[in-house]
């Protein structure tokens, strides 16, 4: 009781300071001293002693100290939220456009950073990138850094035993539909059970199921204007059926991305539809060898099957974004951080840490486009690279929709009408995206 | 009690007790699996196949958990000086030397618990009292009000509660999580129902003897209800530490981390590292399970005494 | 009353009595009011808004709207559902489970009978969190040890997906939760059973009495205040699940509770996020339901 009291006191007390506070910041914009970053594990970002590094460097150049805190893909949405309610948000934060943009940005609580952009900038970033990063409204919340095409992955010595590998075109990591009907089919039957997962107990990696699920027949999931979702294009659903009535792939409600991967990485599945150069490199994290299993099996990365074997697949990109703490000297030396970051010669760390590509070939002058020269593994999946569609992620109602995607996918996985169960949960997906 | 047994109800307790001991396993299951879990090598861990026993013995999974965050030991902190800082964060007194975080995250646990038991206690014996043997106006509604409050989960007044802890300047501070267990009226409920069976009399010759009320409350009242206050005490503790909803609703950063939180940030983009989640439970069970094992006895005879009583 | 002062008090004696109190309620009283009462009446107030996250949308007063859209919200009617089920079934079952444990245990010597309340207290001690972490993996769908053990013993031929399948899921959840629960319901009916009045029993045997209804017309009649205040504690317990939501499905395979959902609806990252009136009157709604079975089950308590 005793603290309370003195809380209560006190909060008195300050509310006077906090006013003359007020007066005193607002000339001038020197920026500040100390910024906050909150970070997803989005490579090594996630790992403090690469995170440290970068920041002592940032700090010797620029006298700003960061404090980083590290956020989880389970509960940081939640936690920047309830930040946010509390008025208690982050200076920076480094995810991609789908929440920066699409959510925060969108619901007014990201600084527009436009003016860090200048021509040289706009030419020299991939456009696709630009664009994600740009709300409808014109404004910029995001400095993209890295990028990736999300693809999937199959457990190499699995098919061999299967007699499986003769459906994959290993030089070009692609694969007909036909052939991956196929391949399940034997892998089946040699396993006897589940080879694969249409995963479904939440959103994290689901673009995976979606892309699988598009490049079967060719559906889309937007039209193109990113302004209504489109699942119930008949090829969906022809795709989703096609998918439940073939032995060994379950719809199943216990698994995420991250699950998935483990069971893939432990040798359970044989395929994994959440993959990317991340994984491949580090398999689930694991700090195990690249490109193996527990088991020591080969992984090899794949193109999702599609009709022709040209698919197109889920672009990731990732950079850092402003929180509007209506602080102009924080806001300004976030920008200074940025501009380190993502368009200075320091670029090359961020990328280098993130386990990504660059978003551009050079920043000021200093060349990126060897920043993975020396890595065989990055420079076989740059392969994929060309195959990057549409980044449709940005579609108004974006969180909505991946919440009435799963919940779609668990529907329909219990045996529930295709079109029926698809019409409803885009229905909600739809609402949301008319605002 | 004499016993002439039936071979029948020898039966009975034979089959009983079996199923009990399998029952009993699958109780120990759990921290068995935790305990083992901590010190398996990744083979083991990622294996298909359970694996009953630590193929080695390693402590590769306390090192990950050890070294992949660092933290000061523990600060001291000037509250509210924020104000004057240009950083908005509170100017830091004293720093302890920096740390694995999983050292601080327990710091952080057990702070939390310990002081959310202390305030529980010292409030609860106080008012618990008062609606027992004080016959002051108002505290049937008072209790009515208790009584409901009691079961409310915490998830009902999340939003109110979030935007008081913000507006007290509390938001991402230890406090946040200890005030709001404090206020949970389950302490007073329960040494309400301790504080009836002090007999009247007693306390009547006390006030006859000319003893103040707080002298009456601290010689006669707080030795009464003695095992009552060590069962609110455990049970309090327990709570707090068990209580993950609030630590994730109020907590934000590394050096404010309790240890369930803070082992859910070391996960990878999508991995679960079982390994590191084992020796993480380990670290956060293991304290409990020793005070638990210590004050067992006291424990059993101070729940049962409030409860016995109507 | 103990101190059977049941006359009327004097006006001097009773302000007396109000002061003292007062005074000993209100360390307490900062506490219960400022963190469950006045958030409460918040929650109520914020309830009959459209009051939102951002800040960047008007507040303004909408009456019962909020109300007359989760009567509506099938989400939401599902997780009513769900939250009784889980608080209804684990209830009983927990009272049930503990007075047999305890009955059976409390014929072993003290050795054993202390060994067998503390493993039966281990799960709540363990902590939520790793217990739960134990039991994701116990129900894992392919490498789980309940599918391994059913399907090597032949009970089942596929892996069941416990945690992925709505029409096991909830019963999934439920099972955890009565492992974390039957603690401290065992600790009491032991000692319940101890302080049984042994004259009465003895006395029904010279009667001829057989040992079930001893059990159930003398025993089970003297431990009554025990199980009313085991009725409490468990009731209380079952609506504190959270964790196990959170951490095992994220409400999806048919075990979304109240609880949940309105953790979901306020911080979750869905253009649903921030809708704070919303997410209070779900708060509301139960929180009524709550107060309702909290009265009911004193109302017994004073009946006996």
């Amino acid at each position: 009781m005793k603290h309370t009291k003195k809380i209560l006191a006190l909060v008195l007390a300050l509310s006077m300071v906090f006013t003359l506070c007020a007066f005193a910041q607002a000339d001038g914009v020197e920026p500040a001293k100390e910024i906050t970053l909150w970070t997803y594990p989005i490579g090594n970002w996630g790992n403090e002693a690469t995170v440290n590094e970068l920041m002592s460097a940032f700090e010797a150049d620029t006298g700003i100290h960061v404090t980083v805190e590290y956020l989880d893909y389970t509960n940081g949405d939640d936690k920047v939220n309830s930040a946010l309610t509390a008025g208690e948000g982050p200076d920076l934060i480094m995810e991609g456009p789908e929440r920066l943009v699409a959510n925060w940005g969108a619901n007014g609580y990201m600084v527009d950073i436009s003016d860090l952009f200048d021509d040289t900038d706009k030419a020299e970033l991939i456009p696709a990138t630009l664009a994600a990063c740009t709300h409808t409204s014109g404004a910029i919340y995001e400095y993209p850094v890295v990028m990736t095409a999300h693809c999937m992955a199959i457990n190499k010595n699995a098919f061999e035993q299967a007699d499986a590998l003769q459906y994959l075109d290993l030089e070009n990591h692609t694969w007909t539909t036909e052939n991956f009907f196929k391949a399940v089919q034997a892998l089946y039957d040699t396993f006897g059970d589940t080879v694969a997962a249409v995963f479904c107990a939440g959103q994290g990696g689901d673009q995976g199921t979606r892309a699988l699920i598009n490049n079967l027949y060719g559906g889309t999931f937007t039209n193109a204007e990113h302004t209504a979702y489109t699942w119930d294009d008949p090829k969906n659903v022809q795709a989703i059926s096609e998918l439940l009535a073939a032995d060994g792939i379950a719809f199943d409600a216990s698994l995420q991305g991250g699950d998935e991967i483990a069971k893939f990485y432990q040798g359970v599945l044989k395929m994994a539809f959440c993959w990317n150069i991340a994984q491949q490199l580090n398999p689930n994290t694991a700090n195990g060898p690249a490109e193996k299993t527990a088991t020591g099996d080969d992984i090899v990365f794949m193109s999702f099957p599609s009709e022709t074997g040209e698919s197109s697949l889920q672009g990731g990109i990732w950079g850092f974004g402003i929180f509007d703490n209506g602080d102009e000297a924080r806001i300004a030396a976030a920008k200074q951080f940025i501009k380190y970051f993502c368009d200075s010669e320091h670029t090359a760390d961020a990328v280098k840490a993130a386990n990504y590509f660059a978003c551009r070939d050079t920043a000021e002058g200093t060349d990126l486009s060897g920043v993975w020269a020396d890595n065989a593994i990055m420079n076989e999946y740059t392969k994929l690279m060309p195959y990057l569609g549409d980044y449709y992620q940005v579609t108004t109602g974006w969180a909505a929709c991946r919440t009435a995607w799963w919940n779609m996918l668990q529907k329909v996985g219990e045996g529930a009408d295709i079109e029926a169960t698809i019409a409803e949960y885009m229905a909600q997906a739809n609402e949301a995206a008319a605002g | 009690m004499n016993k002439i047994t039936s071979p029948r109800t020898k039966a009975y307790r034979f089959i009983c007790t079996i199923i009990l001991i399998l029952l009993a396993l699958m109780f120990l299951f759990p921290l068995y699996w935790i305990v083992t879990g901590a010190f398996k090598p990744g083979a083991d861990i990622w294996s298909v196949k359970p694996v009953w026993w630590p193929s080695e013995w390693t402590m590769q999974n306390f090192e990950n958990l050890l070294n992949k965050r660092s933290s000061p030991l523990f600060e001291i902190t000037i509250p509210f000086s924020r104000y004057f800082t240009e950083s908005g964060k509170n100017i830091v007194l004293f720093q302890g030397p920096t740390a694995p975080a999983a050292y601080r995250w327990l710091i952080n646990t057990v702070f939390m618990a310990v002081a959310a038991m202390i305030l529980t206690c010292i409030t609860a014996t106080f008012a618990g009292y008062a609606l027992a043997k004080k016959r002051f106006r108002g505290r049937g509604i008072l209790f009515g009000l208790i009584v409901c409050a009691m079961a409310l989960p915490k998830q009902v007044i999340l939003i109110p509660l979030l935007k008081e802890i913000s507006f007290l300047e509390l938001y991402d501070n230890i406090w946040a999580v200890i005030f709001p267990t404090v206020g949970w009226p389950f302490g007073v409920f329960l040494m309400k129902q301790f504080s009836e069976s002090i007999p009247g009399e007693i306390l009547e010759s006390s006030r006859i003897d000319g003893a103040s009320e707080l002298k009456t409350f601290t010689t006669i009242v707080v030795p009464m209800v003695k095992p009552g206050i060590g069962a609110l005490a455990i049970f309090t503790f327990i709570n707090s530490w068990n209580d993950y909803f609030l630590q994730l609703l109020m907590l934000t950063s590394n050096a404010n981390f309790t240890l369930p939180l803070g082992i859910a940030t070391l996960q990878g983009e999508t991995s679960v590292d079982m390994g590191l989640l084992m020796a993480g439970a380990a670290l956060s069970a293991l304290p409990i399970i020793i005070v638990f094992l210590i004050f067992q006895k006291y424990f059993t005879k101070g729940i049962t005494m409030g409860a016995v009583k109507g | 009353m103990a101190n059977g002062a049941n006359h009327k008090l004097s006006r001097t004696l009773q302000r007396r009595e109000d002061a003292t109190g007062y005074l000993f309620m209100l360390p307490s009283l900062i506490f219960f009011v400022g963190f469950v009462i006045i958030p409460m009446f918040i929650c109520i107030f914020m309830s009959l808004t459209n009051a939102n996250m951002h800040a960047s949308k008007e507040v303004s007063f909408i009456g019962l709207q909020n109300f007359v859209k989760l009567a509506k919200d099938k989400e939401f009617l599902a997780a009513l559902k769900n939250t009784f089920i889980i608080v209804l079934v684990s209830v009983p079952v927990v009272c049930l489970f503990s007075l047999w444990v305890a009955s059976v245990i409390y014929n072993y010597n003290g050795f054993a009978l202390s060994a067998f309340r503390c493993i039966f207290y281990l799960p709540v001690v363990t902590g939520s969190v790793a217990v739960t972490a134990v039991w994701k993996w116990m129900y894992d769908n392919y490498s789980g040890i309940f599918n391994i053990v059913l399907k090597e013993t032949g009970i089942i031929e596929k892996n069941i997906n416990w945690l992925g399948n709505s029409d096991y899921a909830l019963w999934c959840i439920i099972l955890i939760l009565l492992t974390t629960s039957v603690g401290q319901p065992i600790v009491l009916y032991v000692s319940a059973l101890g302080n049984v009045d042994q004259t009465l029993v003895e006395a029904a045997k010279v009667d001829g009495a057989t040992d079930t209804q001893v059990f159930w017309r003398i025993k089970w009649a003297q431990m009554m205040p025990t199980t009313l205040y085991i009725l409490v504690i468990t009731t209380i317990n079952s609506f504190q699940c959270f964790a196990l939501i959170q951490l095992l499905t994220k409400g999806g395979a048919g075990t979304n509770t109240v609880m949940y959902y309105i953790y979901y609806t306020a911080f979750k990252l869905t253009e649903q996020t921030g809708h704070f009136g919303y997410a209070n009157a779900m708060g509301v709604v139960l929180a009524i339901f709550i107060g309702l079975l909290s009265a009911v089950q004193f109302k017994l308590a004073q009946e006996k």
